[in-house]
Formats: C-alpha cells, sequence, structure tokens
C-alpha cells in the first residue's frame, strides 16, 4: 500500500466514502497494486466507466506496467466514479483523483484516457470536467496533456477537439516515447505546446488541431487539410508481442470485476476478415506469441495473483497456431493448481469441438460460440462462413465435454438482410437443440444475444446505411415470437443504444457540440440500461441543428472523403471497396492465415508481415 | 514463497496448489485473526472474503477444495462487520490436507495480504472443531465520539437510561424489509471508560484475547480521517453478533445519542472498532482462539461479563 504523498486528498475522500456505495471501489492498495514514488513524470491513465469494468481492461493494465517499468516516471489508474460519488464529490468540492496516491488528475503531467466504445463519450467529458480541466484543447494552456487512446480511435473525430492527442494503434511504444519526451521536456523547461509540437514525431501520434476540416454545404466532408507540415496521414502503431510480456502483475480488485480472471493474450490481429468486425480490420496484421511464452506467462502470474480461472484471449482464440498443444499443457497446469482455464468466444467450427472436448472438466459450465447470423447466405455476406454441420459439430463437442450452458451471438440489422435470414435465428437454435437431443444427450441451456449491427469505420460495411430504429424493433418482434422455448433464454440490445452509437460512430467533429449538450444534460454511463436516457440525445439533435439520419441512414458514396481520411489504420481502402462489393455478391474472401494474400495493403504500408509462431520459443 | 513448507523428504506429497506439505489423514482447520484497518475498513465482507481467499491461494498454504466443476476453498467466516468499521479481530478458519505450523502459515499469509489486512495470529485445530461461522455470537466495540458530540457526562447518564430499560425498540431498516427489534436483550455490556490504553480489566478487550500489542499498535496509525475526537473517553460495548443474532453498533449508538441529546451530524462521524469476537459460555466471554485448547490459558479466556 502506498503511503501519503504530498499533495494527495485521501483526508477529504474519507469524509465521504461512507456516503457511497461500494466505497472499495475508490480506494487503491490491491494487491499487486504499483508502489509510487512522489516525483518524476506522472501519468493518470482512466477508463471512463466504473471501477469494476475498468479494472478488466487489459490494455490499461499493460500502459500502466510499461510507464511503471521507466525510471523516473509513474502511471496511476483513475476511474469514472459511479453517480453517488459524483454527487458527493461535486458537493464536497473533490477534484477527479488517481487510485494509488489519491492525488488530483490535475496534477499530472499526462491525463490518458481509453476511449473503448462510443457510449462513453459523456463520461469521458465528465472524467475531464471533474478533473477541473477545460474541455478544449484549445481553451488549455496548462496543466496535463489530455491523451486519447484505444479501440475508440478507429474515429476519434467526434472527440477531436476534447483532446490534446490520440494514440493510434497499439499504445505500448508510442506512450514510452511520450512519457520520454514529457520528462525531456519538463527538464528543459518546454511549454506545454511545444511538448504537443514535438509530440506529433512519435508514432502513432494524431494531433487532431494540426487538421483542418472543411465540409460541403449538403454536410458531407469536402477536405480534410494538414497544418504546419503535419503529415497528410497520421498511421497506427503496432508492436511486437512477444517483446512485451504484460501485464507482469496484474492487480487484483476489491469487489469483482466483469471479467474476474487472469488474462494472457495469444496474439494481436486477426486474419478471418469478417466484413462487419472493426478490431479485425484495425488491429491487422496477426501477431501471435510464441507457445513457450503463453505456457510460462500462466505460470508465472497465477503465482502472483491467485486468480482460479485463465482466459486464454485473442479475436479468435481458436485460431491460434499451436492451440491445440497450448490449451492441453495449459488444463495441465491449471489442474495442478486448482484453476479453470476458460476461452472467450469461439468460432462455430470443428475446432472448437476439439478445443472443447480438451478442455475438459476443468472449464467452467459454458461456452460462448458467435455464429453471427441465421443462415448460410449473411453469413457469406459477412464474410463468416460457418456451415450448420461445423454448428452441430461444435455444440456436440461442446456438450459432449460437459458444458450446461451454451451462448450464442448474433446480430440483427446486418446488410442485405431479410425478416426470413432473422426468423432462420430461432429456427436455427432450435435445430442445434434438437441435434443434441438426436444424439441421446439433454440439451444444454442456450443464452441467445442478439445485438444490433452498427456499421463502423475501417470497415468494408463503412459506406452502408445503418437499419432503422423501427425495422429492427421487428425484427426484434419476430425473434421474441420465434424463440420462446424454455431452454433457450433471449436477450437483446437496447436499439437506442443502437442508434447512438451509430451515430457517434462514423461521426466527424461537428457531433463534438452534441455529445457536450448531453452531457450538460446530466447524461452519464449511456452504456448502463438504468442510466441510458435516449430523450437527451433527442433533444441534443435538435437543439444544436444535427440531424442524426444524415449519419445513420445516408448510404455514402464510395468516393466520399469520411471524417477518419486522415487516420491510417493500415488497412487500404481500396481494399474495403472490393469487399464491400464481394459481401453484396455474396462472396468469400479466404483467410490469409492459409497463404493467400489479400492484399489488404496492411503488411505492404507498414512493412511488417503476418507473425505465426510455429516454434515453442 | 512456495518453499517455504519443504520440511524433510520422506513425507512429501504435492498438495493441489503444487506445495510440498506432509500429508495429514484427517483434515486440519486453520483459524486466523486478522486485523482489518487503513483502507481496508471501506471492504464489505463479499470483499473481504473474496480478499482471503485470494490471498490464501497466493500463499501456498495446502487448502482444502470443495466442489468438482468449480472448485472452492473450504472457509468459514467471522460475523459480517459493518463497512467503515475496523477490526482487531476478524477470524476465518481454512481447511487443510497438510500440515503446516501456524507460523508458517501466519507468515505466508501476511506476505500475500494487500493493504490494511493483516494477521493478528493463526493456530491450528484439528478439521472437526466448530467452525468460527457457527461459533461466534458476541462482539466488542470501542467507540470515539467526534469532538462536540455530548460530553461524558451526557454519555454517562444516557448509558446509564439505557441499562435501565427492560426493552428498547428499534426499527431496523434493510432494503428489502423493515422490521422492529428489541436492542436491549443483545446488549451484554455497556459503558463509558477512559480512553488512556486498554484496560482488559475494565472489560475493553484488545483482540479476541490475543496479540494486544499488535491491534493497540493498528488503532494508533488508524486516525486518519483529520476529524478531531474525543479523548478522555470512549463507549465500550458488548453485542450479540453471530449465531444468536446481530445488534449492530450503529443502532446502539443512534439510540444513546438520542438519549444523551446529541444530533446525528454531531456523532455520525464516530469511530467505531470491533476489538472482540467472542462466544457466551454463561456469563464468561470465550475467544475462538482460545477454545480447544489442551490447558485454557484461564486468566485471558475467562474474562466475566459486566
Amino acid at each position: 500500500m502506498n503511503g501519503r504523498v504530498p499533495g494527495d486528498i485521501w483526508e477529504r475522500l474519507e469524509s465521504i466514502l461512507l456516503l457511497v456505495e461500494k466505497p472499495s471501489r475508490y480506494l487503491g492498495g490491491e494487491w499487486n497494486a504499483p508502489r509510487i514514488e512522489p516525483g518524476g513524470t506522472t501519468v493518470a491513465l482512466a477508463y471512463p466507466d466504473v471501477y469494476e469494468i475498468g479494472m478488466s481492461n487489459l490494455g490499461l493494465s499493460i500502459l500502466r506496467e510499461v510507464v511503471n517499468d521507466m525510471d523516473g516516471a509513474c502511471a496511476e489508474r483513475v476511474f469514472s466514479p459511479w453517480i453517488d460519488m459524483e454527487a458527493e464529490m461535486r458537493s464536497a468540492d473533490i477534484p477527479l483523483f488517481s487510485l494509488e496516491t489519491h492525488r488530483p488528475v490535475s496534477s499530472f503531467d499526462v491525463f490518458g484516457i481509453s476511449i473503448p466504445h462510443e457510449l462513453t463519450y459523456t463520461n469521458i467529458l465528465n472524467l475531464i470536467d471533474l478533473a477541473g480541466i477545460p474541455f478544449r484543447s484549445s481553451e488549455r494552456f496548462s496543466g496535463p496533456l489530455v491523451i486519447g487512446g484505444g479501440c475508440g480511435t478507429a474515429n476519434p473525430e467526434p472527440l477531436a477537439e476534447f483532446f490534446d492527442l490520440f494514440v493510434l494503434g497499439e499504445g505500448e511504444e508510442a506512450l514510452r516515447a511520450l512519457v520520454e519526451l514529457v520528462t525531456r521536456g519538463k527538464r528543459d523547461g518546454w511549454s506545454r505546446s511545444q511538448m504537443l509540437e514535438e509530440a506529433v514525431f512519435l508514432p502513432g501520434v494524431y494531433r487532431p488541431s494540426s487538421y483542418d476540416v472543411e465540409y460541403l454545404e449538403d454536410g458531407p466532408i469536402k477536405a480534410i487539410s494538414p497544418l504546419e507540415g503535419a503529415p497528410a496521414m497520421v498511421r497506427k502503431d503496432l508492436v511486437d508481442i512477444d517483446r512485451w510480456l504484460l501485464p507482469k502483475k496484474p492487480i487484483i480488485p476489491f469487489c469483482e470485476a466483469v471479467h474476474d480472471r487472469l488474462n494472457v493474450e495469444l496474439f494481436r490481429g486477426c486474419t478471418r476478415g469478417c466484413r462487419f468486425c472493426q478490431a479485425g480490420m484495425t488491429y491487422r496484421p496477426v501477431r501471435e506469441r510464441s507457445a513457450g511464452q503463453v505456457v510460462e506467462l500462466v505460470d508465472q502470474l497465477e503465482r502472483v495473483t491467485g486468480y482460479d480461472e485463465v482466459s486464454l484471449c485473442s479475436l479468435s482464440s481458436t485460431d491460434y497456431t499451436r492451440i491445440t498443444e497450448v490449451a492441453p499443457r495449459v488444463v495441465e497446469l491449471c489442474e495442478s493448481r486448482g484453476m479453470t482455464m476458460s476461452l472467450p468466444s469461439l468460432r462455430m467450427d470443428g475446432m472448437s469441438a476439439g478445443i472443447a472436448a480438451r478442455l475438459g472438466k476443468g472449464g467452467r459450465g459454458g461456452l460462448t460460440f458467435a455464429p453471427e447470423a441465421g443462415t448460410e447466405r449473411l453469413r457469406r455476406v459477412i464474410n463468416k462462413p460457418i456451415s450448420e454441420s461445423d454448428m452441430v459439430d461444435a455444440l456436440l463437442g461442446a456438450v459432449r465435454a460437459g458444458r450446461r450452458r451454451v451462448k450464442l451471438y448474433f446480430m440483427i440489422g446486418l446488410p442485405t438482410e431479410t425478416d426470413q435470414d432473422v426468423e432462420e435465428i430461432g429456427r436455427l437454435v432450435y435445430r442445434l437443440r434438437d441435434a443434441v437431443k438426436s444424439e441421446g444427450m439433454p440439451p444444454p441451456s442456450f443464452n441467445v444475444s442478439v445485438s444490433t449491427f452498427v456499421p463502423k469505420s475501417h470497415t468494408p460495411f463503412q459506406w452502408i446505411a445503418q437499419e432503422p430504429m423501427e425495422s429492427v424493433r421487428r425484427k426484434q418482434d419476430i425473434l421474441k415470437s420465434s424463440l420462446r422455448a424454455r431452454s433457450v433464454n433471449l436477450s437483446w440490445h437496447d436499439r437506442h443504444m443502437s442508434e447512438v452509437e451509430g451515430f457517434l460512430s462514423r461521426g466527424d467533429r461537428r457531433l463534438a457540440r452534441v455529445v457536450e449538450r448531453v452531457w450538460a444534460e446530466g447524461s452519464r454511463f449511456d452504456s448502463w440500461s438504468e442510466c441510458f436516457d435516449f430523450t437527451k440525445w433527442e433533444s441534443a439533435w435538435s437543439r444544436e441543428g444535427i440531424n442524426p439520419e444524415f449519419y445513420l441512414r445516408r448510404e455514402r458514396d464510395l468516393e466520399e472523403a469520411m471524417p477518419w481520411e486522415h487516420i491510417d489504420f493500415g488497412v487500404d481502402k481500396e481494399f474495403l471497396k472490393e469487399e464491400l462489393k464481394r459481401a453484396m455478391r455474396g462472396e468469400v474472401s479466404t483467410d490469409c492465415r492459409d497463404g493467400e494474400c489479400l492484399e489488404c495493403g496492411v503488411c505492404s504500408r507498414l512493412e511488417t508481415d503476418i507473425s505465426l509462431k510455429g516454434e515453442w520459443g | 514463497m512456495r518453499g517455504l513448507f519443504a520440511t524433510g523428504d520422506r513425507y512429501l506429497s504435492e498438495g493441489r496448489m503444487g506445495v510440498s506439505t506432509m500429508p495429514v489423514p484427517e483434515p486440519l482447520r486453520l483459524r486466523v485473526q486478522i486485523v482489518k484497518g487503513g483502507p481496508a475498513r471501506y471492504l464489505s465482507h463479499t470483499e473481504f472474503s473474496r480478499a482471503l481467499v485470494f490471498a490464501a491461494r497466493r500463499s501456498g498454504l495446502p487448502l482444502e477444495y470443495a466442489g468438482t466443476y468449480h472448485a472452492r476453498i473450504k472457509m468459514s467466516l467471522s460475523p459480517p462487520i459493518p463497512i467503515g468499521v475496523t477490526s482487531a479481530c476478524e477470524l476465518v478458519d481454512f481447511k487443510l490436507v497438510g500440515y503446516i505450523s501456524a507460523a508458517d502459515a501466519e507468515r505466508a499469509l501476511n506476505a500475500s495480504l494487500p493493504g490494511g489486512l493483516e494477521v493478528a495470529c493463526c493456530r491450528l485445530l484439528p478439521g472437526g472443531e466448530r467452525p468460527v461461522g457457527k461459533l461466534i455470537d458476541t462482539a466488542t466495540y470501542q467507540v470515539t465520539l467526534p469532538q462536540g458530540a455530548g460530553s461524558r457526562a451526557d454519555w454517562e447518564r444516557a448509558v446509564a437510561e439505557f441499562l435501565e430499560k427492560k426493552v428498547i425498540e428499534f426499527e431496523r431498516v434493510q432494503p428489502r424489509r423493515t422490521r422492529v427489534v428489541d436492542l436491549r436483550a443483545g446488549v451484554h455490556r455497556l459503558q463509558v471508560v477512559d480512553c488512556e490504553g486498554i484496560d482488559p480489566a475494565n472489560g475493553s478487550e484488545a483482540g479476541a484475547g490475543v496479540d494486544t500489542e499488535k491491534a493497540v499498535r493498528f488503532e494508533q496509525n488508524d486516525a486518519g480521517d483529520g476529524r478531531g475526537h474525543s479523548s478522555d473517553f470512549r463507549l465500550s460495548m458488548a453485542l450479540d453478533d453471530g449465531t444468536r443474532g446481530t445488534i449492530k453498533p450503529w443502532e446502539v449508538i443512534e439510540v444513546l445519542a438520542g438519549m444523551a441529546g446529541v444530533n446525528r451530524n454531531r456523532w455520525e462521524h464516530a469511530r467505531v472498532h470491533r476489538d472482540g469476537l467472542f462466544t457466551r459460555r454463561g456469563d464468561r466471554l470465550v475467544s475462538p482462539m482460545e477454545i480447544g485448547r489442551r490447558k485454557p490459558a484461564v486468566s485471558r479466556a475467562g474474562r466475566k461479563m459486566s
């Protein structure tokens, strides 16, 4: 536990801790929490949601250790205070504080905020406001550099005015370089703007104020022009994950986190090329961690954490080259330590069945599969061509291995989807259930989770219109009436949330005022159904004179300049266009693991290559 | 850390956690007394128990597990303590499948506990002994009032009035139901005592009969909230807690404050410290750390309730 540090506000904080729900969210001092020495360059790393959610974020725990491993620099955690805590903090005039030393965030040198998804935008503004920092980058002349990172930077434009810098892509090396730069700047007495000017030369660093955006009269973007020698495009950064064996000391949260387990990364990127998937496009190319390191990490991390579950995570874990050797090794290790191994959502194919069987009795109750669509035709459109017989095999494998619960992820609102495709989701679930029955086994319970497709930037579907809410409602009704069995539990996403998500996901800088107004009206925690208030968004649209249909329902011209035109995640725009055409023709694109290159442009533009680890290493 | 328990070589077996321990024919019960203070006082009962599970797993103790699909360690906890209340004597029993000395267990657990939690002492018992969860029925508390929360005479008068009554009805509001409980029946000792040091003879037991030194040191470290607290007296009480029902210290303070004519905003920042957990044997308070000893240390175990 950290001792008291000059400038901390622990005493003031303590006076309100008993007035709020779950005071443990605000304590710090958990097992493995870093010991912070006062002085040096200070970095506050924030997650714009409550402690239990933010503590599950692997990216932030990696970045925190990157900084804490540096000499003369330290990183501390910051999370959004829950609504009751925010009220108490505001009435007692307590600013946003860090968890390790309880110092005000405004006293840090760098304030890094993770941008996980669109529904956290109001929370991001709230973090900046609670820290007592002016909202707009142009209004800041002192105080910490406000930096955004994470998968939300695939289109950071609606937040562009609020951030001094964004780090595009993977942040390990970029953040390290940035902290070194700030340390040098502090030593040499640089001004704040001098530091920002120097920072743009670092890999992956995007300074939004270095770009001017002009709009056409009817709305779309006319041009995005770089100012004062800024590059025409800012390219994401990426790292070799075998060189970054982090986190080494994951912090054990006091209360149960949403992903309450040890996470060990198998690889970054994904070669499948599902056309709806933003991460699958923006984290290319695939880079695997060597098998020996995976097993070693599980071994080491169990000792320093005490977790009883380990998850081998990645975008598609069964694609890992050596999964059939690594999984049994990890299971064996788990059995000797009283642990279980789990895998995140799996492709429903033959490989998954084999893995499910190998997981053996050590596995917990459930397995999650993501077929995404009800018909084979639609699965070809989204480039996730899993055959129904593979699904049956995967499910039988899971049930034979003792899984009593199966979770299935589907999407509605996909391009070219018809009502028949939606009805087929219900029939597919029943066919899967019957397939288990016909093998003489009791069918597992099915949790069917259906989300609404939201087109995202840097994907082949970035040009298409989002499904209108009315039609989403109709499709949800079809699902409700077609899936009524007792063994099937159906859940779906709030379509109003998808509407806001879609509005922001392909938005431009003009949306900053909408986000600010919604925040000012009191919106917080928009991704929490109990907090989300769609009427606040509707009223902000009308009061700011913004037509959401322009962002949501407009089929973009293939030649139109996108708000993220200057943000380069490596994937070639021509490749995305080609993929869109193939999608509309129902054609499948191959997996580049199999050797055939589709020329998505990542490897040539980023001067890299996919890295599959055939050896144990 | 893990090599700590490697003792001899003939009797070694590989335990579940990969720790070499001596196999035992019957499971053992490791009883641990834990000091809860600093920021850890804000942990809820569930969070406290979670912290112990993780610490126990990290410590490499030869823990006994139950369950097939998802095995959980076998443990038993003393009754919950209100959030914000510090304690010198939280108790937990772990079932063990191998032998480890109490001193080694204490060292291993202490090296694995997060800040604010500290092992005061450990002892080994036969596995068949009653678990702490089914043993404890009384908790003792020391309450230090904030400055300005009435005079010593006010509180002494209130205590006398409280003790005179046969029944004190109190409306307990809980998330799902509100009911009336009799506070008087659950209060076994209530007095205003001097603050100077801790005087076991005066009825204010420090710790569950063991390791007074650590408990006192912890309390002194703990004056962290920057509020002035009354320095010449405190309230000392023994309340029902556990198998025979639970009276919360705050409920007694609220009723007493009403009798003493002290407003809520004056007393609500009182510091409450749980300093003992006991099982009642007749009119004696017996510490679970003493039960089952072949030669009970009479001087410690047998205390009169006033």
